[in-house]
């Protein structure tokens, strides 16, 4: 007996149900439905009484007949999700369930189907997709990883980036232990443990923190770890945090701060001062060597100011036309050689140059100043350019030396071979002796400049000839006392001004041999109209002690014999014991202990002359 | 061979004065033998013939090492006399200084007068080549 549903006026019931309802029977004929379905599936209005319920839904009908087959023995399954275009064009998701349709006697006379509408369950899931996609996508991109700790489970979640950041297979199961593990020992793994206590036992979150972890190849890797608490009704239920792989950029700081330091080490190490200034001539870097130059400890003492402050306004105002010029005409400086004097007077010679700073527009926002000091260079160069001039004086000398010994000694040669010459061929014997006597004479002469000769050697080539600090005043009266007869005989007197302490550097013998000397001339070249009278002073000037000699004798003109009265040989004035040879000896002494001497005279009057002892020896 | 008037040497060596002298006087026939210590004496001696019309003379044999005026002061003023006859100085000296040389070389191109260098010794035959007149 076939069951027929009873179709009565249940039917109006059944029509107003809340819910998508068909009732169909067991030949699957949509036998009853509510409104709602209609509403949905029905465009016009028209019902789908007794319709097939596989004539309607023709894509599923054979999955449902399984089903509908089994509801119809009692054994109701889900129907599944399934989408549905209604009757306006509209996308809905629907979540199809059935029960058998019972008639009074309990007998099973059809299926109920009911639609419970999840559309909007399954937008927020396909939204929620999305999101992740996005997240995903997001974090694959930033290197950005993502993690989520369950605090009550103890379930660690890693996103696939953070699992990728790890290197570690997309399977991987991560847990808190060997996720810590990961993190490099020492300062990492004690920061993020740190970290982890504090979030976890006073809900503090953590962010930025730079930490090293060594991955599952094994590699060295810098991370930046993010972390905070989750709450749930205001209990703590887990934590969330990021996980960023910012190896690539720490290593591009770190190599920037070691070029950096590189750079500095480099600088500061050059023996060179090297300064770097903006476009109002700033110093906005300086090296060691510029500080050690510019006597301060700190850079930071200089940074900011400017020539104007370090040098004399003059310097400066130079210094900073030459900084526009070269910024400009974009046209450096290179290796110019200058004089920079500091304000507290500190002279130093430079090998400077100013090269200028251009941005990527080509233009110069500064210049970067290098100086080599070259003082010592300087002063080596000066020393030796005196040596230069010592030498060649030296050679001038020598050559002279040569010229008078070979003309003294071929003068007396010549004598003795035309006196022997004569002598050979004369036959009176008065004659003869007068030769010989000659000869004796030209023998005693030749014996003499032998002697003077040697003397003037004597004092060029003895080269450790001992300095030593003498009392001037002392010396001198010590000599006045050995000459005082030959003082007295010419009617002369001698006034020592030189004060009682007054020392100087000399080689005692010299001292004396050139004391002895000047008063000795000043007493035989006197006036003879009236007394001689010499005044003996001293004083210390430049780097010298002077001794000044001053009579009131015949005089010298300078003019016509300036160039001689050191010389050889020459003697100025008509007098007997005239030798020429006493200036030229003392102007060699003089001249050995690296001094000088100055003369000046008035014929008639007198003459003056002043030793330079040297004070450096 | 001509005779000659006067001869003046100008020496600050007596040696060199005394062989002079005895050379001149026996390979030559002079009037005179005049010698002077240095060129300032010698100088004011031939100023003064000069100016009172005296005889100058005609050969000079002149030293360039002296005290007080030496050989080439002694030229420098002496060119400077107005003094038209052509004198003959002769130079002797020891000196090797290629300084007297050029020196030599300057009078000899400033002057009118006939001025020889010849170095010491000087001998027989050297005394009759050059002293004559200029």
């Amino acid at each position: 007996m076939v069951k027929v549903p009873l179709k009565s006026n249940t039917s109006y019931i059944i029509r107003q149900l809340p819910s998508p309802t068909a009732f169909i029977d067991t030949n699957y004929n949509i036998v009853q439905t509510s409104d709602k379905w209609t509403s949905i599936f029905n465009l016009n209005e028209e019902r789908n009484s007794f319709k097939s319920l596989f004539a309607v839904f023709p894509k599923l009908s054979h999955k449902w007949k399984m089903v509908l087959d089994n509801c119809f023995k009692g054994n109701p399954q889900p129907m599944g999700i399934h989408q549905t275009i209604d009757a306006n064009g509209q996308e809905l998701w629907f979540e199809w369930t059935n029960a058998p349709w019972y008639d009074t006697n309990e007998n099973i006379v059809g299926a109920i189907i009911q639609l419970s509408d999840i559309t909007e369950a399954v937008n927020n899931e396909l939204e929620l997709n999305k999101k992740e996609l996005l997240l995903q996508q997001q974090a694959e991109i930033t290197k950005i990883g993502r993690w989520e700790y369950n605090i009550v489970d103890n379930r660690l979640f890693w996103c696939s980036t953070t699992k990728s950041i790890h290197e570690v297979s997309p399977d991987f199961h991560p847990n808190i232990e060997n996720a810590l593990f990961y993190y490099k020992e020492g300062h990492s793994r004690n920061a993020i443990s740190m970290a982890l206590f504090e979030a976890q036992n006073k809900g503090k979150s953590w962010s930025n923190l730079k930490l090293q972890i060594i991955t599952a190849t094994g590699k060295e890797k810098w991370v930046m770890a993010g972390g905070k608490p989750i709450y749930n009704k205001g209990e703590m239920v887990g934590l969330i945090g990021t996980f960023q792989d910012i190896h690539e950029q720490v290593e591009a700081d770190l190599k920037t701060i070691d070029n950096e330091k590189l750079l500095r080490t480099l600088i500061d190490n050059l023996p060179v001062n090297v300064y770097i200034k903006d476009t109002e001539s700033r110093k906005v870097l300086v090296n060691k060597a510029e500080c050690e130059y510019l006597g301060i400890n700190d850079p930071k003492e200089i940074i900011g100011k400017s020539d104007f402050e370090l040098y004399s306004y003059d310097a400066a105002k130079k210094s900073r036309k030459e900084d526009l010029k070269v910024m400009n005409t974009l046209r450096p400086v290179i290796g110019k050689e200058t004089v920079k004097t500091t304000l507290d007077g500190k002279e130093t010679s430079f090998l400077s140059s100013k090269i200028p700073l251009l941005n990527n527009k080509g233009e110069a926002y500064g210049i970067v100043g290098i100086s080599l000091d070259i003082s010592t260079l300087k002063e080596k160069e000066k020393e030796l350019r005196n040596i230069i001039n010592i030498a060649s004086v030296q050679n001038k000398k020598l050559l002279n030396f040569a010229h008078i010994v070979s003309h003294n000694l071929r003068s007396h040669s010549a004598n003795f071979s035309m006196l022997l010459n004569f002598l050979e061929s004369e036959e009176d014997e008065v004659e003869k002796n007068n030769i010989v006597s000659m000869l004796t004479k030209a023998s005693n002469n030749l014996l003499e400049t032998l002697d003077n000769l040697n003397e003037v050697v004597s004092i060029n080539t003895n080269t450790n000839i001992e300095i030593k600090e003498i009392n001037l005043y002392n010396k001198v009266v010590d000599v006045c006392q050995n000459l005082s007869p030959f003082i007295s005989n010419n009617k002369s007197k001698i006034e020592n001004n030189i004060p009682a302490n007054f020392n100087i550097k000399a080689v005692p013998a010299y001292l004396d041999s050139i004391i002895t000397n000047f008063i000795t001339n000043a007493v035989k070249y006197r006036h003879p109209e009236r007394g001689g009278h010499v005044i003996l002073s001293a004083e210390k000037k430049e780097g010298y002690s002077i001794l000044s000699i001053k009579d009131n004798g015949l005089g010298i003109d300078l003019d016509k014999y300036g160039e001689k009265l050191f010389g050889m040989y020459k003697t100025f004035h008509d007098h007997k014991d005239a030798r020429g040879i006493g200036l030229y000896l003392t102007k060699n002494q003089i001249d050995a202990m690296n001094g000088k001497v100055e003369v000046s005279s008035e014929v008639g009057k007198g003459t003056k002359f002043k030793i330079f002892f040297n004070e450096k020896n | 061979m001509k005779k000659i008037s006067d001869i003046t040497i100008i020496d600050d060596d007596a040696i060199t004065v005394f062989g002079l002298r005895k050379l001149i006087s026996s390979s030559v026939e002079c009037n005179s033998i005049q010698s002077y210590e240095n060129g300032k004496i010698a100088l004011d001696a031939i100023t003064d013939f000069y100016t009172n019309k005296k005889a100058i003379p005609q050969v000079i044999f002149l030293d360039i090492n002296m005290p007080i005026m030496d050989g080439w002061e002694f030229l420098e003023a002496f060119i400077e006399l107005p003094i038209t006859n052509k004198i003959r100085i002769n130079i002797v000296t020891s000196s090797i200084d290629p300084y007297d040389k050029k020196q030599w070389e300057y009078y000899k191109n400033k002057s009118h007068h006939l001025i020889t260098f010849n170095q010491k010794p000087i001998d027989r035959n050297k005394i009759t080549e050059i002293t004559q007149v200029a």
